[in-house]
């Protein structure tokens, strides 16, 4: 196998009217690996975030998808091409159950399903993801019920039944309490990787802890610079990185 | 002769329509409110002034405060009332509130005030004088001008210069922040509305002086305030004033150069074209305010063993209903399932893909009228007449698909009310399409040599139509393709990660919805053997939108209800209550606010309670009985979650 990173960020510049919300980030996201991506309050996290699955258009740089260039792809394709994510704020089909959001997104990425083909196939792989996240209980509950926990996980289980390359999950602590964290933080370690490496997981967390105990890889953002990348370990001994949060009040 | 009379002449006629856009904008951002049921107030404050001083001889400086300072007031904070529990709604939802009121005061008005005539006389003088010896202008004209200026100018001040203003400033910017910095937001946009409706009661009353004085007129003419409201955003009063002034200009120019033809028709289309253009040219940037887009929707879809059940139930029906009832019975119920299976579209397109399409008689219409053109005298054309109505309807279907892509809630249904109106203006008229006043006769059909111009045949075939509509509601909302509707009503950006085409879907859901709404008018015009443009106006895309809401939007039960309702209407019995059907559209639009999903969301919890409670059964685990939720979950966007979701017990229970 390749030593390709899944996902290559270059050079990423994102302005929105005067403010310089990314100025030439780099991030490159490893096969196998849980890699972290933290910094305070308006650091340019969830923005970069979003120029790599393809909802905003960066002014400049380029982002690669397992060495193929899907910089000018829409959302929708890179979607198709495996690049899978979770939302700080959850979007999930409140309309529909949490078995059906599981299905629709299934459907969505498969190509022709949505006529009817695979029909099986699908219902199958729903089936397995959501005994797998042990989800069963809640699956004909309808997802816009659900309390924030419990949405988490669904768009978690949400983003595995594609099979996707690369797990993208934005901040997927917040709202949850320290027992459904840790519930999560299993759940997550089980699933990442786990097929020749893959999803790779992308993580934007305010939960330094739990980023910490995760990655094996961590970016650093202060004010849409990566002022460190590394192991949490030295991550942590990084002087910029301990000034940029002690400068901020609110390290969690 | 020279242009500076126009100008002169759109001045005075469009600060009229100035001061109602600053009246919609005022309540738009300080509550997040577009009140469609703006002209509703200006037409019944109107209408008690007149009969205050035409009717009950008062003089009108006793009559002018009473009615701007008291009765408009009073019906803009009642108004606010009735709102306020659907702001975080979606806008459907809120238009439909709207309509209730609207339809309620046109209602009511003749009860209270009988149709008698009224003098109208202006306010002021309507002694003229010259100005440079071109243009004659009255007295009252230049005074209701001031006036306004004077209106306008006054409350840009009260904004920029008081504590008031800068509350109203504070809460337009974070109504949340505003709240936790000690602003009642609540006296804010109550403030807003009082002022808005003073604004409404003056239009009323200007506004009918010079236009006349009935119930729908008014309420008409007020749409013209949306196009100069929207240029300012929803947010500018001053550009909101400006914006009616250009209008009223822009009319007076189409006015001078083309009196009759083309332009005469584009006279009365311009505003509309300009909430067209304006809609599209800002796009994206047009964020409401408040509400969310979100739907709530009740429960998830039945099984299909009850859409079995529901189905037979319903075919026995109808099957029995010929033996039982008189001819013109059985028409007005093919009348009221044609009318269902067209509210089935509109339920596909705003219930489920929660596209709002206040255009859907259009292409009703569409239908209608090629069949009336091209079906033949003895209906042998029919089928194809219809199949090219649905050709016509899918590149129009396609064409209002396009603001969707970067418009909802709100903005969209302004866009296609646009899109309806100029329509109506414009293209129905013609006599070449519409017939002009007197309409065009329509053939009942006949299909592959069978004939159904009997009331009794036409009764099977509108069955036969609504049964394929419906099944394939039903099926559709159950399969994939549902599933993908659903998917970009509920969370666009979630869908779109998960690789569904926005654009793509939009646009073919509005063509599908059009084409089908176009094959089902070539049978309401079937049905009705001669159809006129004002069958399919932006009224009766409303009507069926008020209708479908207050049955269930997001449900094919609600589209028959709609479609029930409709017969109702029509039947002779109802005729001695009709009057009185507004007032109970006003009492259901109530609940709506409480139950989105109408009165089957409604018995569907109830029946769910019940039979909890009569079958007390122990869940197994640890997280209880999975209740059936009440029907108002927390939208998952909403600027104000109701209240903090509850943890659950454990989360893996």
């Amino acid at each position: 196998m390749p030593d390709r990173p899944l996902i290559e960020a270059s050079g990423i510049t994102m302005r929105f009217g005067g403010v310089t919300a990314l100025d030439d980030v780099d991030l490159t996201v490893q096969r196998g690996g849980i890699t972290g991506l933290i910094g305070p309050n308006g650091a340019g996290k969830t923005t970069l975030f979003n120029v790599i699955t393809g909802v905003l258009e960066p002014q400049k740089g380029a982002v690669h998808l397992d060495g193929t260039d899907v910089t000018a792809w829409p959302a929708h394709r890179r979607g198709r091409a495996g690049v899978s994510r979770t939302f700080q704020r959850l979007e999930l089909f409140t309309g529909l159950t949490v078995h059906d959001n599981l299905l629709a997104a299934w459907e969505a990425s498969v190509p022709g399903a949505v006529l009817g083909r695979r029909r099986r196939d699908g219902r199958r792989v729903v089936a397995e993801v959501l005994s797998d996240l042990d989800l069963d209980s809640v699956a004909d509950r309808l997802a816009g019920t659900l309390p924030t926990g419990l949405g988490r996980l669904v768009e978690l289980a949400r983003a595995l039944v594609v099979a996707p390359r690369v797990l993208l999950l934005d901040e997927p602590s917040s709202g949850l309490d320290p027992g459904e964290t840790a519930h999560f933080r299993d759940v997550l370690r089980r699933v990442a990787g786990r097929t020749d490496g893959e999803p790779a997981v992308l993580l934007v967390e305010h939960d330094v802890a739990l980023v910490m105990e995760l990655c094996d890889r961590i970016t650093v953002l202060d004010f849409g610079n990566v002022i460190a990348v590394g192991s949490p370990e030295e991550v942590r001994a990084d002087q910029r990185v301990i000034a940029a949060y002690l400068g901020e009040s609110d390290v969690a | 002769m020279s242009w500076w009379p126009s100008v002169v002449v759109g001045l005075f006629a469009g600060s009229v329509y100035g001061l109602a856009a600053m009246g919609l904008t005022l309540t738009y951002m300080t509550s997040g409110i577009f009140n469609f049921a703006y002209g509703a107030v200006a037409m019944f404050s109107a209408f008690t002034f007149w009969q205050l001083r035409d009717g009950w001889h008062l003089t009108q400086w006793v009559a002018l405060p009473v009615v701007v300072l008291v009765v408009g007031p009073v019906l803009g904070l009642v108004c606010e009332r009735l709102f306020r529990p659907v702001v975080a709604l979606s806008a459907e939802i809120q238009i439909v509130i709207a309509l209730a009121i609207t339809a309620f005061l046109q209602a009511v008005v003749p009860l209270i005030y009988g149709s008698q005539d009224r003098g109208l006389t202006p306010l002021f003088s309507r002694s003229t004088f010259s100005l440079a010896h071109t243009l004659y202008v009255s007295w009252s004209q230049l005074f209701n001008f001031l006036l306004t200026v004077a209106l306008g100018v006054g409350v840009t001040l009260l904004l920029r210069r008081t504590r008031l203003g800068l509350a109203t400033q504070a809460v337009v910017d974070n109504r949340d922040l505003a709240e936790l910095n000690g602003v009642n937001s609540d006296s804010v946009s109550g403030a807003a509305w009082v002022v808005s409706s003073i604004f409404a009661a003056l239009v009323g009353i200007l506004l009918s002086a010079t236009q006349g004085l009935d119930t729908y007129t008014l309420v008409l003419l007020v749409f013209y305030a949306f196009a100069p409201a929207v240029l300012g955003r929803l947010v500018s009063l001053p550009i909101a004033f400006g914006g009616g002034l250009a209008l009223g200009v822009g009319q007076a120019f189409l006015q001078k150069y083309g009196s009759s033809g083309t332009l005469a028709q584009l006279e009365a289309s311009l505003p509309y074209l300009a909430l067209f253009a304006v809609l599209l040219l800002y796009g994206n940037r047009l964020k409401e305010v408040r509400s969310s887009f979100r739907t709530i929707t009740g429960a998830a879809p039945t099984g299909y063993r009850r859409v079995a059940l529901n189905g037979a139930l319903l075919v026995a029906v109808m099957i029995v209903l010929p033996f039982v009832t008189s001819t013109s019975t059985l028409r007005d119920v093919s009348s009221g399932m044609i009318f269902a299976a067209i509210a089935l579209t509109l339920v596909v397109l705003t219930g489920w893909a929660g596209q709002i399409s206040l255009a859907q008689f259009t292409f009703v219409g569409i239908g209608a009228f090629t069949v009336g053109h091209l079906g033949g005298a003895h209906g042998s054309g029919f089928l194809w007449a219809a199949v090219l109505g649905v050709l016509i309807a899918v590149p129009l279907g396609l064409l209002i698909g396009v603001p969707s892509l970067r418009l909802s809630g709100l903005f969209l249904a302004l866009a296609t009310m646009a899109f309806a109106l100029i329509f109506d203006n414009m293209v129905f008229p013609r006599n070449s399409i519409g017939g002009g006043y007197t309409g065009i006769s329509v053939a009942r059909p006949r299909i592959f040599g069978v004939d159904f111009s009997s009331e009794r045949s036409f009764y099977v075939l509108a069955a036969l139509l609504l049964a394929v509509y419906a099944l394939g509601a039903s099926l559709l909302r159950r399969g994939p393709v549902g599933r993908r509707l659903q998917m970009i009503r509920d969370a666009p950006l979630g869908a779109s990660t998960f690789g569904v085409n926005l654009t793509v879907t939009k646009l073919a859901v509005f063509a599908a919805c059009g084409a089908a709404a176009a094959f089902a008018g070539a049978f309401y015009g079937a049905l009705r053997l001669s159809v006129d443009p004002n069958t399919f106006s932006f009224g009766a895309s409303l009507e069926l939108l008020l209708l479908v809401v207050l049955g269930g939007r997001s449900l094919v039960a609600g589209a028959m209800i709609a479609g029930a309702v409709s017969t109702f209407q029509l039947l002779p019995l109802s005729a001695s209550i009709n009057r009185y059907i507004p007032m109970a559209v006003a009492v259901g639009a109530v609940y709506l606010s409480q139950y989105p999903d109408g009165p089957i969301s409604v018995a569907a919890e109830r029946w769910r309670h019940l039979s909890a409670i009569l079958r007390p059964r122990p869940w197994p685990g640890a997280e209880g009985p999975v209740r059936p939720e009440p029907a108002p979950a927390p939208t998952a966007r909403g600027p104000r979650p109701p209240r903090a979701a509850p943890r659950p017990a454990s989360a893996d229970a």
